[in-house]
């Protein structure tokens, strides 16, 4: 119990158990900081619950019972931090949270099963997970929502095991069991109708990998076929780095658009169009100053709660919420004021490494045990990685055209997406490049076995990290089924190598084998 | 039934990656173009001075090194072909051009190109890369075209020097419908009630026009087709009739298994099957030949990545049109262990054939070669036996 950071054994938390024995002690400001925090994502689920199709929603759906785990979730993600770190991880997390407390509080509304407000559903155009929605950044009265992201994504963070029955329901199916556990669950949420019905129509997308884009397929057949909501795909190049599908890419969005107008009666809104453009923008530059300092030996924003910000900031928000743009200042003014004074997040910083490929869904926190285990500072991870293009933001008649092309760029560099596809060059060989800029000396590379992406450069990863003397640890797991390897299993990886190829002892002992099998 | 007179020299066609007829094509001057995919339009690979050779690796056994580069996970024929590109057994090629179709064919050609596993000595050679549409639609016709002029016209203009021209196009094509006109006609034998062909059979010739160069080989398959006019079918009737839709299938043994087990291979709709991709290309005079080719392989294909709802939907009431007009009592979806499209497709259409249009459908997982497997041969069975259940019964479909 101190207020000094790594004065703690943090694996004496653990029980056998769903949730830890107790709070972390972190001096009474941190604490009472943290306490805070709490109180406000008890109110921000407590605001939720109160309404009585929320209610009805939680015995409906099967995923809603894992949203009884945020809080949990929250504290797992700022283990061991103070000060300014722990600020800016629930500035990241607070904000999240509160953005899917609207998500899954829209989405109930206007399902046709809880809420049935058909004025409402007709302005509620479904996208994907996994999608960026710059296609959404001219429609102010429009809201772009993702059934996919309650559904599977966030419940997975949440809850460990809470893809296992979805999963299985899809290999009932027939589904084969060596595809990405992510879109399968997706697909089994749909054969088992266990996803919201509303919308007026759905953009579908082409997302990271073949398993997103045919598992599309299975959602569509529902929603189209069943539930009459008009679906488009939209098809996104793969090879985006490429100058010859840029046009392409652009006329995709035109097409979206005029769907989207089509079905919604609403029309494109180019000042709101450009509003949201200075936003991605501002976001953007943050972000990079970001990266910059964490090319330093004081990084200030990294690890996973970089990672989960930058995917609902860029991706799921891209301009549209001002929120988003007043905690950029924060953690930015944060991040700043502790980059001056030389300010580090653990005890001590042993190595500087880049976190690349998929990241184990399940164990999303793994970033905060590296850190506070093994002293390995994840400086940036694959996830956080995304564009860094500027785009237009003043409205001009060539600025109105070179929209079309930035809301195609963005949709081909949506996360994960930019580096799974587009070749091996924004895969393979831009990792070198970024262990020299990041001064990195190690890259912790997540094996999501079933990312048929990843796994075919195995080999070439292995070959180029050994002739560059890069140590490169391969973490296996299986994105969203702990059943395939534990969490254990995924620590243990890391592990065996600092004790036989680094010969080093763990910073923190009572983390290195940690009970969390049944943990949320 | 009388053996084909030429079903030994197509059956030896398949036997080595680099075949009789591309040695024969090489010493002729011609350039090899290799290929992986059927969204790669081959009359465009055919043009005067070249020839296709779509890379298979027949007689595949350990796939050792490989499966280092790829892992276990990536489906076998993207491993097969690496392993046999590191083996030094697609050497004869002057280049590659591949789609980013699917993850794993890319990145298998992705490892060729980075191993330099393929080009020693060939300082012309080059690997492409294409980006395909995945919808069926104008913007996805531009798109085609570009690729196809930039990935392909533009390489084998600049490093080979080859005409590529409207005419040329047009005399590829021309040489292409020649092959695809006769293997629709000993294909249609397949509809009679007592077929003069076998599935495998056709299956083998059906492959060997799609390895080697086609002037090499329509001689052999005008002789085939005279040949299939008289030939006396087999007495005894099939117990079934199926047909058999998925991704490509390379090992010849696997229709031969399916045959043996009792049930006839009446259609194929598969990767590099016969259907869609032995239609010919119909050409018309008041457009230029390489948009229309481009159109007829976005709107023919029946790729599982082709992602709009018409093309999905179109996949499946494709398979029920052929098990009319083939006259099938049985379908069989099937796919490559570790292929994702048709994971999905495999899953979607054989609940969809069954459920919605009633047909009997046996939904099967295969590695790459699977001849001899025994696991398969109890599948079959079983599903041959409850289709004739069935009949016996009264059900039919």
């Amino acid at each position: 119990m101190a207020k000094a950071i790594g004065a703690d054994r943090l694996g004496d938390f653990y029980t056998n158990g769903k949730v830890r024995k107790r709070r972390e002690w972190r001096g009474l400001a941190d604490t009472m900081y943290d306490y805070s925090r709490w109180l406000f994502i008890m109110l921000t689920l407590g605001k939720f619950i109160i309404k009585p199709r929320n209610v009805k929603a939680m015995f409906r759906y099967r995923w809603m019972a894992n949203y009884l785990a945020v809080p949990m979730m929250v504290d797992r993600h700022t283990q061991g931090l103070r000060q300014e770190y722990l600020r800016i991880a629930h500035i990241e997390q607070d904000l999240v949270v509160e953005d899917v407390a609207k998500l899954l509080d829209s989405l109930f509304r206007g399902d046709r099963r809880i809420g049935n407000d058909k004025e409402f559903s007709k302005k509620v155009v479904l996208v994907d997970e996994n999608e960026m929605t710059a296609v959404m950044m001219g429609f102010p009265t429009l809201k772009g929502l993702s059934r996919e992201t309650v559904s599977s994504y966030i419940p997975v963070l949440l809850n460990q095991k809470a893809a296992c029955h979805y999963i299985d329901v899809a290999q009932e199916f027939g589904l084969a069991g060596d595809v990405c556990p992510m879109p399968e669950m997706e697909a089994g949420v749909s054969i088992d109708d266990d996803a919201p019905v509303l919308g007026a129509c759905a953009i579908q997308c082409n997302t990271t990998c073949d398993g997103s884009l045919l598992g599309n397929g299975v959602i569509s057949k529902r929603l189209e076929l069943e539930d009459g909501i008009p679906c488009f795909q939209l098809a996104a190049p793969l090879r985006h780095r490429e100058d010859d599908v840029q046009e392409y890419a652009a006329q995709e969005i035109r097409n979206a658009i005029a769907f989207i107008e089509k079905h919604t009666g609403e029309k494109w809104d180019w000042k709101y169009y450009f509003e949201c453009a200075k936003r991605v923008n501002f976001s953007t530059a943050q972000r990079l100053s970001w990266l910059e300092m964490s090319k330093t030996d004081y990084p200030q924003v990294f690890g996973s709660n970089l990672a989960l910000y930058t995917e609902t900031n860029y991706m799921a928000i891209c301009g549209k919420v001002p929120a988003f743009v007043k905690a950029d200042k924060k953690i930015s003014a944060l991040a700043e004021r502790a980059f001056r004074a030389k300010k580090r997040a653990a005890r001590e910083y042993r190595h500087r490494a880049i976190v690349w490929g998929v990241q184990s869904h399940f164990y999303m926190d793994f970033l905060v045990w590296l850190l506070n285990c093994w002293g390995i500072v994840p400086l940036t991870d694959m996830l956080s990685m995304v564009s860094t293009k500027v785009i237009a933001e003043e409205d001009t008649p060539e600025n109105r055209e070179q929209a079309y092309y930035d809301m195609a760029w963005l949709t081909e560099n949506m996360i994960m997406r930019n580096r799974t596809h587009g070749g091996y060059k924004v895969l393979l060989d831009e990792l070198w490049e970024f262990c020299e800029q990041f001064n990195a000396d190690m890259v912790i590379l997540w094996e999501h076995m079933s990312c048929k992406a990843l796994d075919g450069l195995h080999g070439q990863f292995e070959e180029m990290s050994r002739a560059r003397g890069i140590h490169l640890v391969w973490v296996g797991h299986d994105l969203f089924d702990p059943r395939v390897i534990s969490r254990q299993g995924v620590r243990d990886q890391v592990n065996n190598y600092m004790r036989t190829v680094f010969r080093e002892e763990p910073i923190d002992p009572s983390l290195e084998i940690l009970p969390d099998e049944d943990s949320w | 039934m009388k053996d084909l007179k030429h079903l030994i020299y197509f059956e030896h066609l398949l036997q080595d990656a680099e075949n009789q007829l591309i040695k024969e094509a090489r010493h002729d001057g011609k350039i090899c173009v290799a290929y992986t995919c059927e969204n790669i339009p081959e009359p465009l690979l055919n043009l005067p001075g070249a020839f296709s050779a779509r890379l298979r690796a027949p007689r595949t056994g350990s796939m050792e090194m490989s499966t280092y580069y790829m892992t276990s996970f990536l489906c076998e024929y993207s491993r097969a072909l690496l392993e046999r590109a590191i083996e030094g057994g697609f050497n004869f090629a002057d280049c590659i051009i591949t789609p980013d179709g699917c993850t794993m064919m890319n990145r298998a050609v992705e490892n060729m190109e980075l191993l330099k596993t393929m080009g020693k000595d060939k300082p012309k050679f080059f690997f492409q890369y294409m980006e395909i549409p995945m919808k069926a639609d104008d913007n996805g016709l531009n798109l085609y075209v570009l690729q196809c002029k930039n990935h392909i016209l533009k390489p084998l203009s600049e490093n080979y020097g080859l005409d590529v021209s409207d005419a040329a196009i047009r005399k590829a094509v021309a040489e292409h419908n020649e092959v695809c006109r006769l293997i629709r006609e000993i294909g249609d034998f397949r509809k009679e009630e007592r077929p003069r062909i076998t599935g495998y059979e056709f299956h083998i010739i059906t492959l060997a026009t799609y390895v080697a160069p086609k002037y090499l080989i329509v001689d052999k398959l005008r002789e085939t087709l005279e040949e299939l006019k008289t030939r006396e079918p087999e007495e005894k009737a099939y117990r079934a009739r199926v047909v058999v839709t998925g991704s490509e299938i390379d090992d010849v043994d696997y229709i031969k298994l399916v045959e043996d087990c009792g049930a006839y291979v009446c259609a194929d709709r598969f990767c590099l099957g016969s259907i869609p991709g032995r239609n010919p290309i119909e050409l018309k005079d008041d457009e230029d030949a390489l948009t229309q080719v481009c159109r007829h392989y976005m709107y023919s294909c029946q790729c599982p990545r082709m992602m709009n709802m018409e093309k999905m939907l179109g996949r499946r009431a494709l398979v029920n049109q052929l098990a009319k007009d083939y006259k099938a009592d049985g379908i069989i979806y099937e796919q490559i262990k570790f292929c994702d499209p048709w994971a999905y497709e495999r899953m979607l259409g054989s609940h969809i054939l069954h459920d919605d249009y009633g047909y009997p459908v046996l939904s099967v997982d295969r590695p790459y070669c699977i001849g001899t497997s025994g696991q398969m041969r109890t599948r079959i069975q079983a599903f041959v036996e409850s289709i004739e259940i069935k009949n016996i019964q009264g059900g039919g479909k």
